[in-house]
């Protein structure tokens, strides 16, 4: 997505089911209750108050573990089986969270340009990189082709 | 004019350091694995290898991101780590296959 685009992203809410989503133009049809053409828009201030803070945090290696695992369901490339190494990589990403805000990769470093640094946070869009066409991981090597 | 010329210097002195460094991050499994690798390169070219970590220096991520031109092309599109850059030849190492061959082929370059 371009600069361009990412400006042009605003919030919208289903009128049904209270679904909050981030983008050009709100979904057709509600992923989460099904409702048509249910989107309206809401201010950030507004959305942050509808989304609910319920305490749950990605914030444990077992926690990223499980949600890579889920993520790899269906797609061409699987989990590394090496899971000492997966571990010690969760741990990175969970330091970096710490330290920095959101879970970069920690095989890269930011550039200091907060919405470029957005395609560090993983799982990132590892299709598009040189490294996984050729040897088919992704550049940490986390996501690996079945 | 005088801004010129400071910068001109600033230029000059930058061109004149010629350091081996080696860029890593606590956080990455890989720089781990590499450390030994480098360090053993290092000693055996007597202790060349300047190791600067990333991601808990801002001074060393902006040192890296300053070479971004070089080590982009070198890791397929972004600043990764572990990376080599050799500071006279201007020519980098980037990525978790880097051999023990290659890093010191890099350095005597
Ligand atoms: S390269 Fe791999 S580990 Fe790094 S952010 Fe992308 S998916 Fe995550």
């Amino acid at each position: 997505m371009t600069k361009e685009e990412m400006v042009k992203k605003k919030l919208w809410r289903c009128n049904v089911c209270n679904d909050i989503h981030y983008g050009i133009r709100g979904p057709v049809i509600c992923p989460t209750c099904g409702a048509r053409n249910a989107f309206a828009l809401i201010d950030y201030p507004e959305a942050m108050k509808v989304i609910i803070d319920r305490g749950d945090r990605l914030d444990e290696v077992d926690k990223l573990l499980d949600l890579w695992e889920k993520f790899t369901h269906d797609k061409p490339f699987k989990l590394n089986p090496d899971e000492d190494f997966v571990r010690q990589l969760a741990k990175g990403e969970l330091a970096n969270e710490a330290n920095h805000g959101l879970k970069y990769c920690p095989c890269r470093i930011t550039t200091g340009d907060f919405e470029d640094d957005l395609d560090l946070i993983c799982p990132c869009n590892f299709f598009i990189q040189p490294v996984y066409k050729e040897s088919g991981e992704c550049w940490c090597g986390l996501f690996v082709k079945r | 004019m005088n801004v010129g010329v400071d910068s001109s210097l600033k230029g000059d002195s930058m061109a004149e350091d010629n350091r081996l460094i080696f860029f890593w991050g606590r956080e990455c499994p890989h720089c781990a694995k590499l450390h030994p690798v480098v360090n053993e390169v290092s000693q055996e070219l007597g202790g060349s290898i300047t190791e600067l970590e990333v991601w808990h220096s801002e001074e060393n991520a902006t040192l890296m991101r300053s070479y971004k031109d070089v080590l982009l092309e070198a890791c397929g599109g972004s600043l990764g780590v572990p990376s080599l850059y050799n500071e006279k030849t201007k020519k980098a190492l980037c990525g978790k296959n880097i051999t023990k061959q290659e890093i010191v082929e890099w350095a005597q370059e």
